[in-house]
C-alpha cells in the first residue's frame, strides 16, 4: 500500500429520531438528518493526515439520496471524491460493511467515527476491517502518523480507570474514532459553493444479504428496570433510596473466570440488575 | 482594474423574500447565491402561523398543490377582550377551503424550505450555515459582494438583495436605515400547544382541513399589543404581539403576557389540556411606512422585513406575503438593470415603482396611520372595554326597564369610561381613514 493511497471516510447518515409527534422530526425528513459529531472529528482527521502524507480523503457514505448532503459538506471541507453507495439509512451494518471494503479496497487509511446517531454499535469499521482482512484499532482518542514511512499509526485507546493504551497499526488499516478527537473545519466558500454541484459517485448495491454471519435481532436498549416504590417516611428519604444518594457506593466486582463462565456471570448479572428477562 | 464579480446576485437570507427574490434571478437565467445562516432554509425563522400567498399565482402557478399548508384558513375572528368579556366578530368561508383558497396555516420552517427549493430549482445555488458579516464596496462606496463568516469568504456580485429579516445587519451597514427607534418594533411571542385534531376541529368547528384565525385586541396584560391564535392540524398558535417600550417599562414578561391569555375565558376552553410543544420569539418592524429604509444603494436593493415591508396594523398581521411579493419585485427590478447594465440606485429605480403600482406600498400607504392607531392607549386599554360595554348592555335584559337605544348606551359608555367625544371622533376618522 503506497502512502499516496488515498486516505478514506466513512460518514453514517443518521435520520432524526423517530419520536415524531407535532413539530417532531419525522424519520424520512432529511433536514433533520445528519452525520454524528465522531464522524466529523473522523473526517478533519483524514484531512489532516492526507494533508502530512501528501494524499487525498475520499468520502463515502451508504444511504439514500438525501445522504449526499454530508458528502457534499465533506468535498467542502476538503475532500477530493466523494461516494454514495445506494443503500436504505437501516441496512445491516454487515451489508454495509462488506459494501464500503468492496468500495474502498484501494484506501490505506479507513476513518470511521466510532459509533453512529441511531443504533450506532461501533460495529461497521469492525466488519470493514474483516473484509479488507487488515488491521483495525477502534475507538481512539489520538492518532499520529509516521510520516517519514508512512507505515505505521500510532494511537491512543482509553482503557478504564483512566489509563490509555498505546497502539502501532500497521497500514493498511481500519481506525474508529471518539468525537471529541477533533473539530470538523469550517469549509471556505469556493468550496462550499462548488461542493453544491460537485460530482459524486453512485455505486448501486444488490440486495441485502447480510455478508458473514447469520441474523442477530438485537434490542435496541435496555429495557428500564422496574423498581418496587421506595420505602421512607417522607419525599427526601424515598428519593435518597431510589438514587442510593448518600448510601457508600456499590463497588464494581472484578471475578476472574474462564471466557465461557465469565459469560454466563454477565448474563446472570444482567438479568439480576433487570436488563434481561 | 475592479475585481470581476463571481456570479449575478446575492440574495442574503432565504426567508420568503430571499427566496422570492432568487426564484426570479434564477428563472431569468441569472446566476444567483442565495445565503442564509440557518442551517437549512426556514429553520430559524418564526411567525404567527398564517400566510396569505396570492401573489405566488405569478411565481408558482398552482402553489396550494404543492405548498406544504397544515390548515386552510376559512374562518377569520377579531375578538375584542376584556378581562371578564369577549365580544368576536366571526367570519366563515366554504369558498375560502377549496382553489385557489384564500389563506393558510402553514409552519415556517416547512414553508420556507418549500420556497427556497424552488429557487434551488430553477437554478440558485442555495448555501446554508452561510452569515454574511459584512458588505463589499468599490472606492466609490458601490456594494459589491459580501463577506460571509467562511475562511476565503468574501463574494463578489453586480448586486445584492438584502432579505435577512428584521434586524437587517445589511442594510443598516449600507447606511439605508435610519437610527434604530425601539418604538418602531414590536416583540412577538408564541407558543406552539400540541392536542389531537380531533380535539382542535371540535373547539373551533372546523372539519378536515379548515383552520381558523383569530385576531385579538385586549387581553395582553396592560401592554400595548395585539394577541393571536391560529389553528394548525394537531398544534395551535397562541401568542401577542407586544409593543417593546411598553413592555420595558412594565417590566413583564412576555410568557407571563400568553399565560394570561391562555387564561382568558374566552380562550381557556380553545387550549385546555393542550401541551406546550414550543415558545419562541421575534421583533417585528410594526411601525410600516414610517420606519422604511431607502430601498435602493449603489449595487443593493432592500426587500422583506429588511425593508419594514410587514404590514402590521390590527385585523391585519401580514408580513410574509408582503416579503414574498418585494422579493419578487426586486428580483425583476435586479433583473432589469443587470440587463441594461446600470445597477446603480438608478438603475434599479424600477423597484420601488413596482412596489409603488402594488399591494406592497398601497397598502402600506394607505395604512399608514393604523399601526400608530392600533397600539395608541385608548384604542388599547379604553376603547375594548367600551366595545364589550356597549356589547353588554346591548344583550342584557334589564326588564322592567325597557330597551335603551343604541346611542344612549354608547353616549353613557362614553362618559363613564371618560372618553372625551372630540378624542372618540377624531380617532374614528383615523380608523376610517386607514380601514375605511
Ligand atoms: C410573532 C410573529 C408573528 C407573525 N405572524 C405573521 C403571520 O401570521 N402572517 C404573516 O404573514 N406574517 C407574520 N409575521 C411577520 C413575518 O414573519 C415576517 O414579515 C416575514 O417573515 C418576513 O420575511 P423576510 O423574508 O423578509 O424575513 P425573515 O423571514 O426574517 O427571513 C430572513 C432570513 O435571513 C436569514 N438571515 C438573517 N441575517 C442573515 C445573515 N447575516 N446572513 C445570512 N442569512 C441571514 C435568516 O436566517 C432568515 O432565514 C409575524 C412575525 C412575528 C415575529
Amino acid at each position: 500500500m503506497s502512502a499516496t493511497a488515498p486516505i478514506a471516510v466513512c460518514l453514517k447518515w443518521t435520520p432524526a429520531r423517530l419520536d415524531g409527534g407535532p413539530l417532531g422530526p419525522d424519520a424520512a425528513d432529511d433536514r433533520f438528518a445528519g452525520i454524528s459529531p465522531a464522524d466529523r472529528a473522523a473526517l478533519e482527521l483524514a484531512l489532516r493526515l492526507a494533508d502530512r502524507l501528501g494524499t487525498t480523503v475520499t468520502a463515502i457514505t451508504a444511504g439514500p439520496a438525501g445522504a449526499e448532503r454530508a458528502l457534499r459538506d465533506a468535498l467542502a471541507a476538503g475532500a477530493e471524491r466523494a461516494v454514495r453507495l445506494d443503500m436504505a439509512t437501516d441496512a445491516d451494518s454487515r451489508d454495509v460493511a462488506f459494501e464500503l471494503a468492496q468500495s474502498l479496497a484501494d484506501a490505506a487509511i479507513v476513518l470511521c467515527g466510532d459509533y453512529s446517531l441511531d443504533r450506532g454499535s461501533g460495529s461497521v469499521p469492525a466488519f470493514v476491517a474483516h473484509h479488507r482482512r487488515i488491521a483495525q484499532a477502534l475507538g481512539l482518542v489520538d492518532i499520529d502518523v509516521d510520516t517519514a514511512t508512512a507505515a505505521t499509526v500510532h494511537a491512543t485507546r482509553r482503557l478504564d480507570g483512566g489509563r490509555r493504551e498505546l497502539l502501532a497499526i500497521p497500514l493498511p488499516c481500519v481506525l474508529s474514532v471518539e468525537g471529541s478527537l477533533a473539530t470538523l473545519r469550517r469549509a471556505p466558500l469556493p468550496r462550499a459553493l462548488a461542493s453544491r454541484s460537485a460530482h459524486i459517485d453512485v455505486v448501486a448495491t444488490p440486495p441485502a444479504h447480510h455478508h458473514g454471519a447469520p441474523a442477530i435481532v438485537t434490542a435496541y436498549r435496555p429495557r428500564a428496570r422496574v423498581m418496587p416504590a421506595p420505602a421512607g417516611e417522607v419525599v427526601l428519604d424515598r428519593l435518597r433510596r431510589l438514587t442510593d444518594a448518600g448510601t457508600a457506593p456499590s463497588r464494581g466486582e472484578t471475578v476472574v473466570l474462564e471466557p465461557p463462565a465469565a459469560a454466563a456471570r454477565i448474563v446472570d448479572a444482567l438479568r439480576e440488575w433487570g436488563y434481561l428477562p | 482594474m475592479p475585481e470581476t464579480p463571481d456570479v449575478d446576485v446575492i440574495v442574503v437570507g432565504a426567508g420568503p423574500a430571499g427566496a422570492c427574490a432568487s426564484i426570479e434571478l434564477a428563472r431569468a437565467g441569472l446566476q444567483v447565491v442565495l445565503l442564509e445562516r440557518g442551517p437549512f432554509p426556514g429553520s430559524k425563522n418564526m411567525y404567527g402561523g398564517v400566510v396569505y400567498p396570492r401573489i405566488l399565482d405569478e411565481l408558482i402557478p398552482n402553489w396550494w398543490d404543492e405548498a406544504p399548508v397544515q390548515r386552510w384558513v376559512t374562518r377569520r375572528s377579531t375578538m375584542v377582550l376584556t378581562p371578564t368579556q369577549a365580544l368576536t366578530v366571526d367570519f366563515r368561508s366554504t369558498a375560502w377551503g377549496a382553489p385557489p383558497y384564500n389563506g393558510a396555516t402553514a409552519y415556517r420552517p416547512d414553508f420556507d424550505h418549500w420556497l427556497a427549493s424552488h429557487a434551488e430549482a430553477a437554478g440558485a445555488q442555495v448555501l446554508c450555515s452561510t452569515t454574511v458579516v459584512g458588505l463589499l464596496r468599490d472606492a466609490n462606496g458601490r456594494v459589491v459582494g459580501v463577506r460571509t463568516d467562511r475562511p476565503d469568504g468574501d463574494l463578489r456580485a453586480r448586486l445584492v438583495i438584502a432579505c435577512d429579516g428584521v434586524n437587517s445587519f445589511v442594510a443598516k451597514e449600507a447606511g439605508l436605515h435610519p437610527p434604530v427607534d425601539a418604538a418602531n418594533y414590536t416583540l412577538g411571542v408564541k407558543e406552539t400547544l400540541a392536542l389531537p385534531k380531533e380535539v382542535i376541529d371540535e373547539r373551533f368547528g372546523v372539519r378536515g382541513r379548515e383552520g381558523v384565525d383569530i385576531e385579538i385586541l385586549g387581553g395582553t396584560g396592560g401592554v400595548n399589543g395585539g394577541g393571536f391564535v391560529y389553528t394548525n392540524l394537531d398544534t395551535i398558535a397562541i401568542g401577542a404581539v407586544l409593543k417593546l417600550p411598553k413592555l420595558a417599562a412594565q417590566k413583564r414578561r412576555p410568557e407571563e403576557i400568553i399565560a394570561g391569555l391562555k387564561a382568558h375565558p374566552a380562550i381557556a376552553p380553545l387550549v385546555e389540556g393542550a401541551e406546550l410543544k414550543e415558545y419562541s420569539a421575534h421583533v417585528i418592524p410594526e411601525a410600516g411606512l414610517a420606519m422604511m429604509p431607502k430601498l435602493t444603494g449603489d449595487g443593493l436593493l432592500v426587500a422583506g422585513d429588511a425593508a419594514a415591508m410587514c404590514l402590521a396594523a390590527g385585523i391585519w398581521l401580514e408580513g410574509v406575503n408582503f416579503a414574498m411579493a418585494s422579493g419578487m419585485y426586486a428580483g425583476r427590478a435586479a433583473i432589469d438593470a443587470i440587463r441594461a447594465g446600470d445597477v446603480s440606485t438608478a438603475g434599479l429605480a424600477g423597484y420601488e415603482r413596482r412596489l409603488s403600482e402594488t399591494f406592497v406600498l398601497r397598502d402600506h400607504r394607505k395604512l399608514k396611520r393604523a399601526p400608530h392607531l392600533v397600539l395608541s392607549d385608548r384604542v388599547q386599554h379604553v376603547y375594548p372595554e367600551l366595545i364589550t360595554s356597549v356589547a353588554e348592555r346591548m344583550f342584557r335584559v334589564d326588564n322592567p326597564e325597557p330597551k335603551p337605544g343604541l346611542r344612549r348606551i354608547v353616549t353613557s359608555e362614553r362618559k363613564r369610561l371618560g372618553i372625551r367625544r372630540r378624542d372618540l371622533a377624531r380617532d374614528g376618522l383615523d380608523g376610517f381613514r386607514s380601514f375605511g
